[in-house]
């Protein structure tokens, strides 16, 4: 192999220009990179409207009406009972501390892998990350039923001279969150300083003043630059073992118990995986929403969602190994009440849902994302990652509220069907995690601009031999 | 320095700043006395400066510490402060001890880093600094003090290496 290291001609034939394919070798001023993302953020038509109007509308009727409603009357409202103690709200719970992996998957673990493709998503994923943590803590305080109690499980000396017990998978469950929100916060804001310097030189009126505390007086000196990489860093690999924690305690919550189906030690890494893959499928779903709608076409490329896509595809194949594995285990063993589950499931009224997370989470994806043009395409997309959360939804709800209705000995067994409550305040919680978002859209810099640009001045096409390839420059 | 003036030269590309830098400190300005205001991080061997002790990751560690030490309080200390025995249960059983210690020692570390960016950058200052809004434009801006009497020959000397200004910046209310 030859390698010519004078700068390559940049003449191509249009129907092969990997700048049409690259952002980072597709570089504009960077007073235009600003524009498309500030006109993103001022973008605020009928649609934008109509959603934030919508999207209120159901917080308000989910979570000031139907969760208003069962502080009022009690849990007796909702659907669960026993044997069926955990029911919608925990699976919820699950589902959305599972959605909130994306952010630090895509933004830290690719970010200490170098993967080039992460850097128009980074920002977008965090959002995600932060506001499905907003959503998951709010349904341990929803289950509690007494909601104002909440503080029992906060460490303090009181009068009662009693601390909580540290013994319990709830309370590590508790620090575990409180660390993951705290983390994934300021990993959010860190490098989102820079980024709101920016709008606050390009702002007036109450934007302005808004981005100038943001910004905390940001001027881009060496010194800043340096301490701030120096965190984003140490955050990177930091929040990285919180995350693989946070999921784990969760997983733990069943683990410890000694529940047929739940006491299991492979939850953990089987919980992990499952929400880095509906986390990412997430994350999908969303890029392509803000693509469409906040014309970000110049940024986010058929190349990051074919990045994803093969990432989703890999993350389908790790869940289903763990799900086989937990499920083989579980057949071959033969104990009475583990058959019966099996049976539940495969032929039991939950059966219907059961085939139809296996579509889900992995024929469709195994079947549609090894295709190029289906990673690339938005629609083919989009559909296959909002079934994957359909999918994986349905995984939490069989796990938590399935198996609770098959216990040891008959009598102990039961049904479950969510009640109106439940299901208004599961919608409810949706609409925030979309309110949040819509409305962060329009004051927060989606794209990580001095990121994407960083990338652009290190990337270049290089000749070797007889082709012109991208190649990355190593500044750090 | 007495009697000196601050001035800026703003170039839209990275590629004559070191040479620049390389002029002010021919000129007998130190590099104390430049600072360099970008749009995207340069590390310092990019720019020809000096390589600056990071403390950083020294606070990261102090406020692991500090969670290490928090959670042994909750861990041991509140059990043997107000002992409740459960059935056969250890008062400070060391699985869950581990899971505590884990997550609040990295509390700390992540609490401490971003305090420590505050408090290493002076984090925040709205106050009057030197500064110019095309920064976030892609400019690179050269803020150097020199003799007053330096001014026009160091204009001089910037712009014919490819500075597209060199002007006495104004002090901006951040």
């Amino acid at each position: 192999m030859s390698v010519e290291t004078k700068a390559a001609p940049l003449v191509w034939p249009e129907e092969e220009d990997p700048r049409e394919e690259h952002l980072l070798l597709d570089p504009r001023p960077r007073a235009e990179l600003n524009q498309i993302v500030l006109d993103a953020m001022h973008r605020t038509g009928f649609g934008f409207w109509a959603a934030v109007t919508v999207l209120s509308l159901l917080v308000l009727i989910g979570l000031g009406g139907a969760w208003g409603y069962q502080i009022y009357k009690g849990m007796g409202v909702a659907g669960i009972r026993r044997p069926v103690y955990w029911g919608v709200y925990i699976t919820n719970f699950v589902f959305w501390i599972g959605i909130s992996h994306s952010g630090t998957f895509v933004s830290a673990i690719l970010r200490v892998f170098k993967a080039e493709f992460r850097r128009p998503i980074t920002r977008g994923s965090e959002m995600m990350t932060a506001f499905a943590l907003v959503v998951a803590g709010m349904y341990p305080l929803i289950h509690l039923g007494r909601t104002w109690r909440f503080y029992w499980m906060v460490p303090y000396p009181n009068q009662r001279q009693l601390w909580p017990n540290f013994h319990s998978p709830l309370m590590w469950d508790m620090l575990a969150i409180f660390t993951y929100v705290i983390g994934s916060t300021l990993y959010l804001y860190l490098p989102l300083i820079p980024d709101v310097a920016m709008a606050r030189d390009h702002s007036t009126g109450w934007r302005h003043k808004l981005y100038r505390i943001l910004a905390l007086g940001w001027r881009g000196t060496e010194a800043e630059w340096h301490h701030l990489k120096t965190a984003i860093t140490i955050f990177a690999f930091a929040i990285i073992p919180v995350m693989f924690s946070v999921h784990t305690i969760v997983s733990w919550d069943f683990g410890m118990t000694m529940k047929v189906g739940w006491h299991s030690s492979i939850f953990g890494p089987y919980f992990v995986t499952g929400a880095i893959f509906s986390g990412v499928s997430a994350v999908a779903t969303v890029l392509l929403i803000v693509r469409k709608t906040m014309k970000l076409e110049y940024f986010l490329r058929p190349e990051h969602f074919d990045a994803i896509g093969k990432l989703i595809l890999i993350f389908s194949f790790a869940w289903t190994y763990f799900f086989f594995s937990d499920y083989l285990t579980e057949w071959y063993g033969g104990e009475a009440v583990g058959k019966e589950l099996i049976t539940f499931q495969a032929h039991g009224p939950v059966a219907p849902l059961w085939y139809l997370m296996l579509i889900m989470n992995i024929a469709i994806p195994w079947l549609t994302l090894w295709n190029r043009r289906v990673r690339r395409s938005t629609w083919w997309l989009f559909l296959v990652t909002i079934g994957v959360n359909i999918g994986m939804y349905i995984e939490r709800y069989i796990i938590v509220t399935g198996f609770l209705q098959r216990n040891r000995l008959p009598f102990d067994w039961g049904v479950y069907n969510p009640s109106l409550v439940e299901v208004l305040i599961s919608i409810g919680s949706l609409s925030l995690f979309m309110l949040l978002y819509v409305v962060a859209s329009r004051f927060i810099p989606l794209v990580p601009v001095w990121e994407v640009q960083e990338g652009q001045i290190t990337h270049s096409l290089r000749r070797i031999g007889r082709a012109l390839v991208p190649s990355v420059a190593e500044l750090e | 320095m007495n009697d000196t003036t601050v001035l800026m030269a703003l170039v839209d590309d990275l590629a004559p700043v070191p040479d620049m830098l390389d002029t002010l400190r021919e000129n007998g300005i130190g590099d104390g006395d430049i600072a360099i205001l970008s749009g995207v991080p340069y590390p310092e061997r990019v720019l020809g400066r000096p390589m600056n002790w990071e403390r950083l990751p020294l606070i990261s560690a102090s406020g692991a510490l500090v969670g290490f030490l928090t959670s042994m309080f909750l861990n041991a200390g509140t059990p043997m402060l107000y002992s409740i025995y459960v059935g056969g249960q250890p008062l400070i059983p060391l699985p869950p001890t581990a899971v505590l210690t884990f997550e609040l020692t990295m509390m700390g570390l992540l609490v401490s880093t971003f305090l420590g960016v505050l408090w290493e950058s002076t984090f925040p200052t709205f106050g009057p600094k030197y500064y110019d809004p095309r920064i976030t434009d892609g400019e690179i801006g050269i803020v150097f003090r020199c003799p007053a009497h330096q001014t026009g020959e160091m204009g001089t000397a910037l712009m014919a290496q490819g500075a597209q200004e060199v002007t006495e910046p104004e002090e901006h209310v951040l």
